[in-house]
């Protein structure tokens, strides 16, 4: 899997990724002699950022935290290289000076902690060898304001139990909305829905894959559905109510985005 | 962002020290979206004091200075203490031994050895329209505002990256649309003195990284000054416009802007919040440092009332032979006047746990970096208060 954002500090380098949800500090949160994270508030804290691909959303304190970058990877202390969402003045400073390959504009919450990956800071590319990308269409019908979700079944091979659009995987070179047209068929029984809107590719994380969502939005006009063996529950709800259900992962972000599209 | 064939040339072909300062400048370029590196006039460096970038600063500025050179007119920041006295600064050897590395490998650079945070009073005067790359957020808010020069607010590395490789990224401050106004702010209270180092404190909140326009003030150059330094230390503002005042007031189109409004009250409250001691150990007046006609004043004000704590005054090198007599006569009252630092960069913790200043600026940044509870109001003000 090959994730691709915006090169700032040039280098390439291999490491196994240490991944923190929060904007992290190195005047104070990270130790300048050991590079092990000391910041109390920080989900690293503890670990040694020597030699690991280091991913966090941004960087945040005193400017003096680019000198301690400096410092650690002068003394072969520091991060073998940086991942970012959006890098700041203070990271990019420390990551050039210290000559740490930085890549940002990559959505940090695919990369977890354990991951093998390879930062190249020239191409501005992070490549995740032991993950790889599954493309899935999602495609939502709606009728008068609601929408429709499925409770998927026991015997899907992944998020058993939890609600969804109708979904599937792409196969091949095919088209996502004539896959997305087949599952309607399969899924629901509906044949004549209308296609309202496509959203932009959505990207998260499974264990070993990161699933490329392509969502759809059709208009039907009536709200019978027939189920087949993947799903056991069908419910047309209003999209403010997708929040509240226990839904597969970034359900509600797909929905957004096709309703926001239109 | 598009290269020049010197800038390429510099990048990939330059000294080491070329080198890192070209691709530090390009990767902040492409950060900030500039669509090129501008040639700048001159640079002014933050990063000097040993108490505020301690070893990893140090380790830095040794290795970085190894082999580079700069290559506009620069400047630099005040250091932690005077390079001379300052053992009656109560600073360790240790520190002092650093210091004086810090201060051996900027001038090492070529750069002149200013160690002041009021360059454009001590020869580093950028002109109206200059492009310059400077750090140290008051200078960087003076410049802007006053002189109409055109700088972003550096950070050290990057001020020092631009002074060797002479270019900027060209974005933000260097650009007319970023020079515009964001706010319009009315002052009811009649401006004077210290006072306008309070409105800057309340100002710098309520336009939070936005360019201030105001309406109802006339100052000295001095007077900005103080103005400069205190909006700068409450927000991230780099500049600000003076209806009838600045040089660039016409150009700050207020069409559709938010206002607000500055008034006595406001201007006691913003004394009084800032104000978290009681009773002062010091006197310290600095941040930024003084300008002589300032030391003229202050020099006054000690032969009137003879103050019974110890007084700190704080200026560059330059500023201190240029008014002999005014540091002769403060020193004579018992007064120190220290150059090379300036208030909150220097140990003042050895000595006090509670200053009275003038400074906004001060008042803003003497808790957090040195521990200090505040006195803040008028200087002839607190040297009455003080009077032996």
């Amino acid at each position: 899997m090959k994730l691709t954002g915006r090169a700032v500090s040039a280098g390439v380098a291999e490491g196994l990724v240490l991944a923190s949800h929060q904007p992290m500090s190195f005047l104070g949160g990270v130790d300048r002699e050991s590079g092990v994270v000391t910041d109390g508030t920080s989900d690293l804290r503890g670990e040694a950022v020597a030699g690991k691909a280091l991913v966090f959303p941004h960087g945040k304190g005193s400017t003096v935290g680019s000198y301690v970058l400096f410092g650690l990877a002068k003394r072969g202390r520091g991060p073998a290289a940086i991942v970012n969402e959006r890098t700041e003045a203070i990271v990019a400073t420390g990551a050039i000076l210290g000559e740490i390959p930085l890549v940002d504009g990559i959505d940090v919450s695919l990369l977890r902690t354990g991951d093998r990956a390879i930062v190249d800071g020239r191409a501005g590319a992070v490549e995740v060898p032991g993950v790889v990308e599954r493309p899935v269409v999602t495609a939502f019908l709606r009728n008068r304001g609601r929408v429709l979700v499925v409770k998927r079944s026991e015997r899907v091979g992944t998020f058993r139990g939890m609600w969804s659009g109708i979904s599937g995987y792409l196969e091949g070179r095919e088209s996502p909305v004539r896959r997305a047209r087949q599952e309607l068929r399969e899924e629901t029984g509906i044949t004549g829905a209308h296609l309202r809107a496509r959203g932009p590719v959505i990207r998260t994380r499974g264990d070993a894959v990161i699933f490329a969502i392509h969502p759809f939005l059709f208009d039907v006009s009536a709200r019978r559905v027939r189920l087949d063996w993947e799903n056991v529950e069908a419910r047309w709800v209003a999209p403010k109510e997708i929040a509240k259900l226990p839904t597969v992962p970034r359900l509600a972000d797909a929905l957004a985005s096709v309703l926001a599209g239109r | 962002m598009r290269l020049s064939q010197r800038q390429k040339q510099l990048r990939d072909h330059g000294t080491a020290a070329e080198r890192t300062a070209m691709r530090l400048l390009i990767a902040l370029g492409e950060i900030y979206e500039a669509d090129r590196l501008i040639p700048i006039t001159s640079a002014h460096v933050a990063g000097a004091s040993y108490k505020m970038v301690g070893d990893p600063g140090l380790e830095f500025i040794e290795d970085f200075a190894a082999g580079a050179r700069v290559v506009v007119p620069t400047t630099v920041n005040p250091l932690g203490m005077d390079l001379d006295r300052w053992r009656e600064q109560k600073i360790t050897h240790d520190f002092a031994a650093k210091q004086e590395r810090i201060a051996r490998a900027y001038r090492r650079m070529g750069v002149r050895e200013s160690f002041s945070c009021t360059p454009y009073l001590i020869g580093n005067r950028p002109r109206f329209g200059d492009h310059v790359a400077w750090a140290e957020s008051s200078a960087v808010c003076f410049a802007n505002s006053v002189l109409g020069a055109r700088t972003n607010r550096e950070g050290g590395p990057a001020a020092l990256a631009a002074s060797v490789a002479g270019v900027t990224p060209n974005y933000g401050f260097h650009l007319d649309e970023g020079r515009r106004a964001t706010m319009i702010v009315d002052v009811r209270a009649r401006l004077r003195g210290h006072r306008f180092s309070l409105a800057g404190l309340l100002a710098g909140r309520r336009a939070s990284g936005g360019v201030p326009y105001f309406r109802g003030v006339r100052g000295t150059e001095t007077d900005l000054k103080w103005l400069c330094a205190s909006i700068a230390s409450t927000g991230d503002t780099a500049m600000f416009h003076i209806e009838r005042g600045t040089p660039e007031w016409r150009r700050a189109r207020l069409k559709g802007l938010p206002r607000t409004r500055i008034t006595e009250r406001d201007l006691a409250e913003i004394e009084r919040e800032f104000t978290t001691g009681e009773d002062a150990d010091i006197i310290g007046l600095g941040s930024p440092q003084l300008s002589s006609e300032e030391l003229v004043e202050i020099s006054r004000l000690m032969e009137k009332n003879r103050p019974r704590i110890p007084v700190w005054v704080f200026t560059s090198r330059p500023v201190r032979d240029e008014a002999r007599r005014a540091v002769d006569t403060i020193e004579s009252f018992g007064g120190k006047v220290f150059v090379d630092t300036c208030l909150e960069v220097t140990m003042i913790e050895n000595v006090s746990k509670t200053v009275a200043t003038p400074s906004g600026k001060g008042a803003v940044y003497l808790p957090t970096l040195c521990g200090q509870k505040v006195v803040l109001g008028d200087v002839a003000r607190l040297f009455r208060r003080y009077a032996a």
